[in-house]
């Protein structure tokens, strides 16, 4: 297999999350939800290099409750005139006694109309660890201009370790000034939703 | 344990940051016409500003400097946000305007002020993105 091959194939196997760290003193609230937890997620970035934040878990599949003190760092950024792309370390250790904590990559490269992300993370706890990578891309029908509502029509594939499929699915985007959701249903994983504001 | 320490690495590793922004301030008195703002400056630069959107940001606005400054990375609306915050906190700003379309931020300064691109290229590093370029108009 030559390497650009095993390049695609790494990329594909990887996930992402829209723009886990902020500006330099910016906050970010998320909730999240899947076949596999709730979650709301609460972040500071100090920089636009990292971020900390917290994140309380309600983890369907073990039927736990649990937070993890989460760290993201960002990896490496390249910033063009007409693109972005993006490289992010992702952690979490959950103060509990559980022992869950997890680590993972992801990134992703767009353009006002091109989108391509990509994650890989490994979670641990007493009871089974598992992975979880996806890929997702898209477009934007149209060109906003700033201070409109901005439209992404995408399709996520995901795996996680302990279900065994791939699943695919389409995923809306929208966003506008400070607040954006997304969310994307399949019949085997159910709903998959993700809201943001930053402040 | 090892994933700790895996964790740990992670944590302390970084990758260095290439900004290549140069600095190429013009000054000129400007007003648009058909659709166009002075296409070319007196040393040969070509200015790429929408002039509707210039007049509309510009009007109103009285004994004011306008600084175009041409950044890197600005692809997201959702992801620009940060750069109007960070302006709006400077009180000698007097309006701000991203121009997602041509990668460009007008910041419009009292003209008194003395502009100074180092400082707005922390401000825009500071979102993520970078300034490349930085023309001044005086309107």
């Amino acid at each position: 297999m030559g390497i650009f091959l095993k390049c695609l194939f790494i990329f594909l196997i990887v996930t992402l999350e829209a723009r886990p760290i902020s500006y330099s003193g910016g906050s970010t609230l998320m909730s999240m939800s899947d076949n596999m937890k709730d979650s709301v997620f609460y972040h500071y970035s100090p920089t636009y290099k990292y971020s900390v934040g917290i994140e309380a878990v309600k983890d369907k599949f073990f039927n736990k409750d649990y937070s993890y003190l989460r760290f993201t760092y960002l990896l490496d950024r390249k910033n063009t005139r007409h693109s972005q792309r993006n490289l992010y370390f992702q952690s979490g250790l959950s103060p509990d006694d559980n022992g869950n904590h997890f680590f993972g990559m992801h990134g992703d490269w767009e353009t006002r109309r091109v989108f391509v992300g990509f994650g890989y993370k490994e979670s641990f706890n007493k009871f089974q660890d598992y992975t979880e990578k996806f890929i997702q891309t898209g477009f934007a029908p149209y060109i906003g201009d700033y201070g409109d509502l901005h439209t992404w029509l995408m399709v996520k594939s995901k795996h996680n370790s302990i279900k065994g499929d791939w699943s695919t699915y389409p995923v809306l985007k929208f966003f506008k000034g400070n607040f954006l959701i997304d969310f994307g249903y399949d019949k085997q994983t159910d709903w998959d939703i993700h809201l943001m504001y930053r402040f | 344990m090892n994933r700790l320490l895996i964790i740990g690495v992670f944590m302390i590793g970084s990758f260095a940051w290439a900004d290549h922004g140069h600095n190429n301030e013009m000054e000129m008195e400007a007003h648009s016409h058909e659709g166009h703002l002075h296409d070319t400056l007196v040393d040969g630069k070509q200015l790429d500003v929408d002039a509707d959107r210039f007049d509309k940001f510009v009007a109103g606005l009285a004994d004011t400097q306008i600084a175009i400054v041409s950044v890197n990375g600005m692809v997201c609306d959702f992801c620009a946000r940060g750069i109007e915050k960070t302006f709006a906190k400077d009180s000698s700003v007097k309006k701000i305007d991203v121009d997602l379309n041509r990668g460009k931020v007008l910041i419009a300064y009292s003209n008194e002020t003395a502009i100074d691109f180092d400082d707005i290229k922390k401000k825009i590093l500071a979102n993520g993105q970078n300034a490349t370029d930085l023309q001044i108009l005086i309107v």
